[in-house]
């Protein structure tokens, strides 16, 4: 009996530290924040959430003004991907138990002086809330967000089979930098070319909202992501990435770190923060949960 | 354009009739007219006003066609100046795709800084009119 069950076991896909659990929130282990080293990144798919009851419990979550924006959107399927990416936020940040009078309805947001979403933490005298930072990102089949600990993050989903209405390489002369339009020119292969544009597009998309200066602080042209060669594993999930800055700028930096992975098979996903000051030059230490809001998470490896 | 000599025959056009008659051509022509061939009583004032309004019309629906395409909406999704972008789908990159949509179109170029204040079509067609103003005027 014995044998026959170890074998079975073996067969079944590893899942890492959290075992697929159907609870809800509050009967869900507490979660550690991440380190400072580390990166959280959550996502659900919109097409796995069909429940009426579930929706409702979601738009039960969302602050007054949420709702109003939620309910502008034109059309059910836009509405249900705005509800979504507000219960993943709003159940991510307080999955991580932080305090006992913070859950996902009493969480406030604000923003800030350019227009990037963070949470407004109550305060009081003998609490002081932990340095959080989020960022979301959304297509209509994947809605993400990451979470970091005393780092600014950026975060950029896109659908790997996108195509662009514009001509490929017309899109990267309008929007990137000359060193870029000349490595993606060389590509000969005009679905690896397309790839490797959608990939820059969220690498790029990344950097800018983890900056939080808005679309405009760092026009895309103004800087090259350029991929380093030192990296001495050819393997590794994240290329060592560098920023270069067309022009000596002193609000961007060569300090951040960058991650690429692909999502549910079907989407690119870029990460972006600040290099932690530790591990420099090392790949980013980022863990990957896939979630169904108040339901469901589960690791993927 | 349409000549209005035949009405200077007669007193019983109304002022209303008038202003309709004015309008259609700059419609379809969508030159802005300063001068009219026929007397009216109406003010010249309120007839320059008829006119600008008619060509934001066009570069609003100009605009309203560039965003269905790259948005690939539904006949049945309306889309007017009021639309708002973010509310009908818009990304990031269909934004930007947009953008260059618009500057392909009217022959403009569009800084970083206007394309992020561009939240509806009818600030997209404010703003192409804007710098299509610019660019005629220098």
């Amino acid at each position: 009996m014995l044998p026959y069950v170890c074998k079975l076991c073996l067969n079944l896909k590893i899942h890492c530290i959290d075992q697929r659990m159907f609870c809800t929130s509050s009967l869900l282990s507490p979660l550690q924040l991440p380190s400072r080293t580390e990166t959280h990144l959550w996502y659900v798919l919109p097409n796995e959430v069909k429940s009426e009851p579930l929706i409702k419990k979601y738009v039960d979550l969302l602050s007054p003004i949420e709702k109003e924006n939620v309910f502008s959107m034109r059309g059910d399927e836009l509405q249900k991907l705005a509800l979504l990416a507000r219960a993943l936020v709003r159940t991510t940040i307080t999955r991580y138990q932080i305090c006992s009078h913070v859950s996902p309805r009493s969480l406030e947001f604000r923003k800030n002086a350019h227009g990037k979403p963070e949470v407004c933490w109550q305060h009081s005298d003998d609490w002081h809330p932990p340095p959080l930072h989020f960022n979301l990102s959304h297509t209509s089949t994947l809605i993400a967000c990451g979470i970091t600990i005393d780092s600014p993050i950026g975060i950029d989903v896109e659908e790997k089979q996108r195509r662009m209405k514009n001509n490929i390489l017309s899109f990267a002369r309008r929007y990137f930098s000359r060193e870029e339009v000349e490595r993606l020119s060389a590509i000969s292969d005009p679905e690896v070319q397309r790839q490797e544009v959608i990939k820059l597009w969220t690498l790029k998309e990344a950097y800018v909202k983890a900056l939080g200066t808005g679309f405009s602080g760092a026009p895309f042209n103004t800087f090259t992501i350029r991929f380093g060669s030192a990296n001495p594993n050819p393997d590794a999930k994240d290329s060592a990435v560098v920023i270069v800055p067309l022009e000596n700028q002193t609000n961007l930096t060569t300090n951040w770190q960058f991650a690429q992975v692909e999502l549910a098979g079907s989407h690119y996903a870029a990460i972006c923060r600040e290099n932690d000051g530790i591990s420099e030059g090392a790949p980013m230490k980022l863990i990957v949960r896939k979630t169904v809001p108040l339901v469901e998470e589960h690791c993927v490896l | 354009m349409a000549t209005f000599t035949g009405a200077s025959s007669t007193t019983l056009f109304s002022s209303r009739q008038i202003s309709r008659q004015c309008l259609a051509p700059t419609r379809i022509s969508g030159l802005k007219l300063v001068s009219f061939s026929q007397r009216s009583n109406l003010p010249l004032s309120f007839r320059r006003l008829q006119v600008s309004c008619a060509a934001k019309q066009e570069t609003v629906e100009k605009v309203c066609g560039i965003v269905r395409k790259q948005l690939a909406l539904n006949d049945d999704t309306a889309v007017t100046g009021e639309s708002k972008f973010a509310a009908l789908g818009a990304d990031s990159l269909d934004t930007v795709e947009i953008v260059m949509g618009l500057e392909e179109e009217f022959g403009i170029s569009v800084e970083e800084e206007s394309a992020q204040s561009i939240a509806t079509v009818q600030d997209a067609a404010d703003l192409i009119e804007k710098l299509i103003e610019k660019t005629s005027t220098a």
